[in-house]
């Protein structure tokens, strides 16, 4: 999924000979379809990698540059072109897709910036088992005492629907989890949303130092963004007395 | 996703499932959670003060069927270890023994984790040194 970004490359027209911006879909001079380049979803749209994007502009461009770049264009043209238009249009819609969506939007940059979450986490890991101790977890312990807890009283929630039997104060504690976890969902969000220009200033100005204090921000709160958003949907479901599960676990993943 | 037929025996018949006092100084309990999807483990062990034995293993696993496979797993294999044993299985090993696709690796990590954080725990209770924690970050 991640590749390297060549920013002052040309691409030379197969068809015609001449040269076209790497990110050139079509050639200038002839308009053939030019072969698929590495490039990043950003690159792919000629973005900078920033994090504030209008989507109404990106969707108007996605449909253009898919309706330059769809198969059923090159039906009649070499098995070549086919292909490219094939993977040219699964890249475009990968791209759109994650684009579109800013809490994947902001998962690509980070992947595209060497932030990998789990690598970090395996490591971690690695090298807690050879110093031979525990690992500091990356969401703080109180956080997780609450996420375990609030589960605790999910299940409970859930074999109390099973049984047709209710219990009151539960309920309300779970509407009261309801409302809190919503807020601080909205909360998170606009947290997110300041580092998000905050990001877009960084890379513009190529502040390198505060380009990282920002990308850790944005990975802390992502990592309390799942849990919280698990939480609510958790706590929405058994509610509404949806989500039966025999043996006590939640199903998910 | 299909899951192996282990992890599918262990999530239908979990092993182990619940609590021990987290008060007593036998028990060492590890609560670790794996951010990327919001799952959360305990996992308790209850050691023999005069062997360091593991003779008891407990979880609670709220997430996917790898997760709660891997800790079921996990206490499984520290019982009847001693706690410097347990300290070295791998979550690799865990990975090889469900058939773990890429995607759930980060459960058999978790699983880990938790181990290591329940015998960490014991050990502070016990007044056994270890050394500082490893940052994630």
């Amino acid at each position: 999924m991640t590749h390297t970004l060549v920013q002052s490359a040309n691409i030379k027209c197969w068809s015609c000979g001449s040269q076209n911006e790497l990110h050139a879909q079509l050639c200038t001079s002839c308009g053939k379809l030019l072969p698929p380049v590495a490039a990043d979803y950003f690159a792919l749209f000629g973005l900078p990698r920033r994090l504030t994007l209008d989507v109404p502009t990106l969707e108007k461009q996605f449909y253009r540059l898919s309706r330059r770049l769809h198969p059923d264009l090159y039906a009649q043209a070499s098995e070549q072109e086919r292909q490219w238009s094939l993977e040219k249009s699964s890249l475009l819609n990968d791209a759109w897709r994650t684009l579109r969506d800013p809490i994947a939007r902001t998962e690509y940059l980070l992947e595209l910036e060497g932030i990998a979450l789990e690598e970090q986490s395996r490591n971690a890991t690695d090298a807690a088992r050879a110093a031979g101790t525990d690992k500091q977890q990356i969401v703080p312990p109180d956080m997780l005492e609450e996420v375990f807890e609030l589960n605790m009283q999910l299940e409970e929630a859930r074999m109390a629907a099973q049984s047709n039997s209710s219990d009151p104060e539960l309920t309300e504690n779970l509407r009261a989890a309801e409302k809190n976890y919503s807020a601080q969902m909205v909360a998170l969000h606009t947290q997110l949303e300041q580092l998000w220009a905050a990001w877009d200033r960084a890379q513009a100005s190529g502040d390198a130092t505060e380009q990282s204090v920002v990308k850790q921000g944005m990975v802390a709160l992502l990592n309390r963004r799942s849990y919280i958003r698990n939480l609510v949907r958790d706590v929405r479901q058994a509610l509404d007395g949806a989500a039966c599960n025999s043996n006590g676990t939640t199903g998910k993943g | 996703m299909a899951y192996s037929e282990k992890v599918i025996d262990h999530y239908n018949n979990p092993r182990n499932v619940g609590q021990l006092d987290k008060a007593s100084t036998e028990v060492g309990t590890g609560l670790v959670g794996a951010p990327e999807c919001g799952d959360v483990m305990r996992l308790q062990i209850k050691v023999n003060p005069d062997t360091q034995v593991i003779e008891e293993a407990k979880f609670k696993t709220f997430g996917c069927g790898s997760a709660i496979a891997s800790s079921s797993l996990a206490t499984e294999w520290v019982k009847g270890k001693t706690v410097e044993e347990a300290l070295q299985i791998k979550n690799t090993d865990i990975v090889k023994e469900l058939s773990l696709p890429p995607v759930k690796i980060h459960c058999s990590v978790l699983a880990e984790d938790a181990i290591r954080a329940a015998i960490g725990d014991w050990k502070k209770k016990n007044g056994v040194a270890e050394p500082a924690a490893v940052a994630a970050h």
